[in-house]
């Protein structure tokens, strides 16, 4: 018998916690047998932004406490840690995100991109583990228990590199990363979990920093992903900042100064641009004043702006048709007919934007669903794996969570009447994710032989068998790349594996069986073995951008 | 419990079978359909998906369980690419050219195969397709060099019509960029040329 009011989780039962660890927001959220719990911050908030300060006081803040230093010191508040994570600092796009951040970003060691605030040196993984962090304690406070494990969710087109870094990050958060998995795919657990139905659905993530479309078929409690497709340098940053450039630019014409070489200006200017671009979301048209522009020579302090969401849709009007593109894209993959799609999920607070709304409803000539709270949904569906996870999951978790997930609680989502017992064990979910690019490993000549095509199912192990081509070779270099190019050049290598002391014989003579196995959370694991002698070479691959081997666990 | 010794018992199966045809590995006749070998891996999945049977196994075998499933995904990848190579027409006229084996998939070969560059030795970035002229590219503001960057990938991939949409997306960054607009044209007169 249970006993009423003692407490309101068997602690026999470990919790774990699920979390979206967003670009500008994070949530996190726990199972319970009748729902989804929101994890709060100190006042109360469900959406935790990512920020991290280090203000001069001293100390680390995390969350809207640390947002609020963005304006006294642009220079030690860090945010967006989500575009470097795991990333080569030398990549175009990520010297390019390194314009848009007032916080001085470095090249470490391995390539990898390191954040310097005074005189600490930290790497991508440290600033995001604050955040994680942040959120554990305070999951513990709020649950009254010690928090180990969690389910973590990623961008559907995260990396090998950026993945392990994500974990990385988990770690040293003191957390136990059970499994990353895809927001997108998240966002349909979130949805489907429970509704024993089947249907195609398409998960249309548009965030703060990184842009995913998935098609998704659901069968019971299958959750298959036919194809997934994304941009990871597109979100509502990108709208920001188009708006916070026109911005600048009036700022120059009616107070004749540039502000453009000032940190803390722009930063005032891209939050005016972000309130602005909310605004519009609701209402046709913006107008009012920002205020406390104090430049050197400025004629005035304040700046007018009267802007209506028709020319803020014009600004903006070549991303949301980029994501449009992708969304087509990505229904041809999956050999999938707009007009089956059930369903349109839309996640990310830049769906808000009503111009994205009307756009994907013309792409699928249906509207798309706007009962499930775009800024909750992945944290749900990834608490709902941590569940399922930790065998922690009844039936009454469905019921409840599409009651969260909808707004109103007894919506078409709800399916009314059905009295479930709340502690019956519910079918788990069996998620059925893709790796998002070709792996692929270099022959000679130059070109590329694939091993594993992107969208294939995971975890997914697949071997091929390759020879030597000179006589007398001892000696076997196997570089793996990303990427569809023929050219292993025009792809991203990803790391080299070497088999050495092989025996010599005639090319073509050696059988060196080479396999990928891409494990549930995405991340790369190759193997190279000589089939006559028995020489093994097993990888981790070591990714340029990531952490360094002697931080990696294991 | 008769579901982890079900479940054992398939994973020894399926690791047994090295080198096995896809379909075997998917318990299905050798002409089965798409359709077919969907239904076989979702009811593996149904039955032997590594994350039902976390709680269940020791460590070791929920790892053997996990390879099986991972070599049955595997297969299933397989069939599906083996199927629809019989019906997926080609995109581009002048078909990639096949591989020239050096580490080669294990057929004999005659052709001789150059020595591999030593692994560090790739340069750091070829040039694009049409190629840049640095300051033409680093006079570019943010927005259209963002753009102008994914043009090029989709070059690299032989993506014409991508480039051509990630180019269209530069110049309505860059409206004024005469480099733009000569390279949209190069690549369209290369779309035109493919069709």
């Amino acid at each position: 018998m249970q006993i009423l009011g003692a407490c309101r989780y068997n602690f026999q039962m470990s919790v774990a916690l699920g979390i979206d660890l967003g670009t500008t927001n994070s949530v996190a959220a726990i199972a319970t047998p009748t729902g989804v719990e929101f994890i709060l911050g100190p006042r109360g908030e469900r959406v935790h932004p990512s920020v991290v300060a280090f203000p001069s006081s001293g100390g680390v803040v995390v969350g809207a406490d640390a947002k609020r230093y963005r304006l006294t010191e642009p220079h030690h508040v860090i945010h967006s840690a989500k575009r470097f994570i795991g990333q080569n600092i030398r990549a175009p796009l990520v010297q390019l995100a390194m314009t848009g951040v007032r916080y001085r970003v470095e090249e470490g060691p391995n390539q990898q991109p390191i954040v310097v605030v005074r005189d600490r040196r930290m790497t991508m993984p440290e600033i995001s583990s604050n955040v994680l962090l942040h959120l554990k304690r305070c999951a513990e406070r709020q649950l009254g228990t010690p928090i180990k494990d969690a389910v973590v969710t990623v961008p559907a087109n995260f990396t090998d590199g950026q993945r392990q870094a994500t974990k990385e990050a988990g770690r040293l958060a003191g957390l136990d990363v059970m499994r990353l998995i895809n927001e997108p795919t998240a966002a349909a657990l979130a949805y489907g979990f429970g509704r024993d139905r089947q249907q195609v659905i398409c998960v249309f993530d548009f965030g703060g920093g990184t842009f995913d479309v998935s098609i998704l078929r659901l069968n019971g409690e299958v959750f298959e992903v036919l194809a997934s497709e994304g941009d990871f340098f597109l979100g509502g940053d990108d709208l920001d900042r188009a708006l916070g450039e026109v911005l600048a630019a009036e700022c120059n014409r009616i107070l004749r100064v540039d502000p453009r070489p000032h940190a803390a200006l722009m930063m005032k200017l891209m939050m005016g641009a972000e309130a602005i671009k909310m605004h519009l979301s609701e209402n046709d048209a913006a107008e009012g004043e920002i205020d406390g522009l104090d430049m050197p020579g400025a004629q005035g302090s304040r700046l007018p702006f009267q802007i209506t969401r028709k020319q803020f849709e014009d600004l903006i009007a070549g991303y949301v048709n980029r994501t449009c593109e992708v969304t087509k894209q990505v229904l041809l993959t999956a050999g999938i007919d707009a007009r089956s799609v059930s369903e349109i999920l839309c996640v990310g607070g830049s769906t808000r934007i009503p111009l994205v709304r009307q756009r994907l409803a013309e792409v699928f000539r249906k509207e798309p669903n706007t009962k499930i709270n775009p800024d909750e949904v992945v944290s749900q569906g990834a608490a709902i794996q941590a569940g399922s996870l930790v065998g922690n999951l009844s039936a009454g978790t469905g019921m409840g969570a599409r009651d969260a997930v909808a707004t109103t609680a007894h919506s078409m989502l709800g399916g009314g009447g059905n009295v479930v017992l709340p502690q019956q064990q519910a079918k788990r979910p069996i998620l059925m994710d893709v790796n998002p690019a070709t792996l692929a490993i270099q022959t000679a000549g130059g070109f590329t032989e694939r091993l594993l095509d992107k969208n294939s199912p995971i975890p997914i192990e697949r071997t091929r068998v390759f020879t030597t081509s000179r006589d007398n070779q001892t000696r076997v270099e196997i570089d793996c790349c990303r990427g569809e190019a023929r050219r292993y050049t025009e792809n991203e290598p990803l790391g080299t594996l070497v088999l050495d002391d092989l025996p010599p014989k005639p090319r073509g003579d050696l059988k060196i069986e080479v396999s990928f196995r891409v494990d549930a959370d995405g991340i790369l694991h190759v193997r190279a073995s000589d089939q006559t002698t028995g020489i093994r070479q097993e990888a981790h691959l070591q990714v340029l951008g990531a952490p360094s081997a002697e931080d990696m666990p294991g | 419990m008769s579901q982890r010794t079900d479940v054992l018992l398939w994973a020894q199966r399926v690791l047994a079978l090295t080198n096995a045809p896809a379909h075997q590995l998917l318990e299905l006749k050798i002409d089965a359909t798409i359709e077919q070998a969907q239904d076989a891996f979702h009811k593996i999945a149904r039955t032997s998906h590594p994350d039902i049977h976390r709680s269940g196994l020791t460590p070791e075998e929920l790892e053997s369980v996990t390879l099986a499933y991972s070599r049955v995904a595997g297969a299933y990848q397989d069939f599906r690419s083996q199927r629809m190579q019989t019906s997926r027409m080609r995109p581009f006229k002048d078909a990639p050219p096949t591989p020239i084996p050096g580490l080669t998939p294990a057929r004999p070969t005659t052709a001789p195969a150059p020595a591999k560059p030593a692994s560090g030795a790739t340069p750091a970035a070829s040039t694009p397709a049409p190629a840049a002229p640095g300051s033409a590219a680093g006079s570019m503001n943010s927005k259209a060099l963002i753009y102008y960057r994914k043009a090029e990938l989709a070059l690299r991939r032989g993506d014409l019509k991508g480039a051509m949409l990630q180019m269209k997306m530069a110049i309505a960054g860059d409206p004024q960029s005469t480099f733009l607009r000569s390279a949209l044209v190069e690549i369209e007169a290369e779309l035109a040329k493919s069709k």
